[in-house]
């Protein structure tokens, strides 16, 4: 089966890249399983450990979406949606942000509540085939193990997010890759407890915590501005995305144009063009309009829905951008 | 300023473990303990804990024989307070006891208040569910919590 986003077929290259981050994501799945598991048998009173405990719990959300959002947006558009089901991406990031920052500030809260009463966490014995062995280097055991697989799978999603413009994916990767700095932590407060000092567990889970509230607040807040239907922007939301300048040169270029400037959304991982065009004599004909557009879409595969619309002169009121011709998208 | 955070913290933890044992206590009690006092509450929960009448009685049952297993192998004298378990509790979260034996389960509701031991027993309670015997110690004084896990999980204990 051809892999595609609504009815546009991906090229080899992000159809390669598809596949590889689906089963990145099955296989960072498998791994949470196998890390909440771990955590859960050995995290006994430990606040950090507890806090270590969701996040890992929370960041099944990502892959989960990420593989809940490639499945919705493949179906191709109805008359019920005429664009497409492109925005599920958009609504699995709010989904996985919303629920990093609720889980964070309740986080924040627990544990900062148990610096300020000064809880003091046991941590005893437990047996494992059946020798006595304290349990704080159990949970510094696991917390080792759960330290080096996410910095491995989000380096390799990085440059798939990339090639896909998928926004989940990159928030994805991007948790994995500071997720060592969770256990780092985890296992700072563990020690602490070894060495009789009660509150580096606390610590230690705000620590951890606050990392979650972070990452759930900077996600939300691209995740809004997507659905507020911000302008194209690259996956990792740096910047105005480069196709909408060469969208406009591209148009340009052409011999029967004299401007032309376009309003480009992100939908997902697709975009959707308005170009306008002020044409050098009178209107253009049927075939130079087509042309035109069948120009844009095959500028990028991510070009899936291009209207061109010629006009007497560029249209300020629909391009705020031209107001401003120092800053954003369609400036320098 | 995160990773700063974390080195500061693994630096603070690995200075200190040049010199301690770990799990170390925040308030010493193993150290005061041993070749010194331990102040043990007994709550009434036969056959675990009996408190016989008359003055100067010692406690009886399962549990005050451990407890002076225990507090032989760290050379402790043994000083007794009887109570209700919500009193005896409450001094140990206060630190005026250093242990709190009752016939104690692991399901304990004080769970959130004191640490309670590994189970050194278990048993099956009427209705067939299992029931994991444990004694309460301080929160966090760990070395005393694992010197007495320790000597729990080495002991034969019979019902």
């Amino acid at each position: 089966m051809t892999a595609r986003f609504g009815h546009t077929e991906l090229p080899d290259e992000q159809e390669r890249a598809l596949r590889r981050a689906v089963r990145l994501a099955w296989l960072t799945i498998a791994f949470l399983v196998t890390a909440v598991t771990g955590v859960y048998l050995v995290m006994g009173s430990s606040q950090a450990m507890k806090a270590a405990w969701m996040e890992d719990m929370l960041s099944f959300i990502p892959p989960i979406s990420f593989l809940v959002a490639v499945r919705v947006t493949r179906r191709r558009p109805s008359a019920r949606h005429p664009y497409g089901y492109h925005r599920a991406v958009a609504v699995g990031h709010l989904v996985a942000a919303t629920a990093l920052v609720a889980m964070g500030a309740f986080m924040v809260w627990d544990s900062g509540s148990g610096l300020v009463k000064a809880e003091h966490p046991p941590v005893g014995l437990m047996e494992v085939a059946g020798q006595p062995v304290w349990s704080g280097w159990l949970m510094i055991g696991v917390m080792a193990y759960t330290a080096v697989p996410p910095v491995l799978l989000g380096r390799a999603k990085m440059p798939l997010a990339e090639k896909l413009h998928d926004r989940v994916l990159y928030a994805d990767a991007d948790m994995n890759k500071a997720d060592w700095m969770t256990a780092v932590g985890g296992i700072a407060g563990v020690v602490g407890i070894g060495l009789g000092l009660w509150w580096a567990d606390a610590v230690a889970a705000l620590f951890i915590s606050g990392s979650i509230l972070r990452d759930g607040v900077r996600n939300m807040r691209v995740a809004v501005s997507a659905i507020m239907d911000a302008r194209a922007e690259t996956y990792d939301g740096e910047g105005p995305h480069p196709l909408v300048r060469r969208i406009d040169a591209a148009l340009g270029a052409l011999p029967w144009v004299d401007k032309a400037r376009s309003r480009v959304r992100d939908e997902g991982h697709v975009f959707h063009v308005e170009a306008f065009v002020v044409p050098v004599d009178g209107a253009p004909d049927l075939t130079e309009l087509s042309r035109a557009r069948e120009l844009l879409c095959d500028l990028d595969w991510k070009v899936q829905d291009a209207v061109v619309v010629p006009v007497e002169e560029l249209p300020e009121e629909f391009l705020p951008g031209l107001r401003e011709e120092t800053a954003g998208h369609d400036a320098s | 300023m995160t990773r700063t955070l974390v080195a500061s913290l693994l630096g603070v933890a690995l200075l200190g473990g040049c010199s301690a044992t770990i799990p170390t206590d925040p308030e010493g009690t193993l150290d005061r303990v041993t070749g010194g006092t331990l102040r043990v509450g007994v709550s009434p929960n036969p056959p675990w804990t009996d408190l016989p009448e008359g003055t100067g009685a010692e406690p009886e049952g399962i549990e005050p024989d451990l407890v002076r297993d225990f507090a032989e192998t760290i050379d402790a004298d043994v000083e007794w307070t009887a109570g209700g378990e919500e009193d005896l509790m409450g001094r140990l979260e206060d630190r005026e006891l250093d242990l709190v034996v009752g016939g104690l389960t692991a399901r304990s509701p004080w769970s959130s208040h004191v640490a309670l031991t590994y189970r050194y027993l278990e048993t099956v309670a009427a209705d067939g569910q299992k029931e994991l015997r444990v004694m309460a110690a301080p929160m966090g004084e760990n070395a005393f919590l694992v010197e007495l896990e320790r000597f729990l999980l080495t002991t034969e204990v019979r019902p």
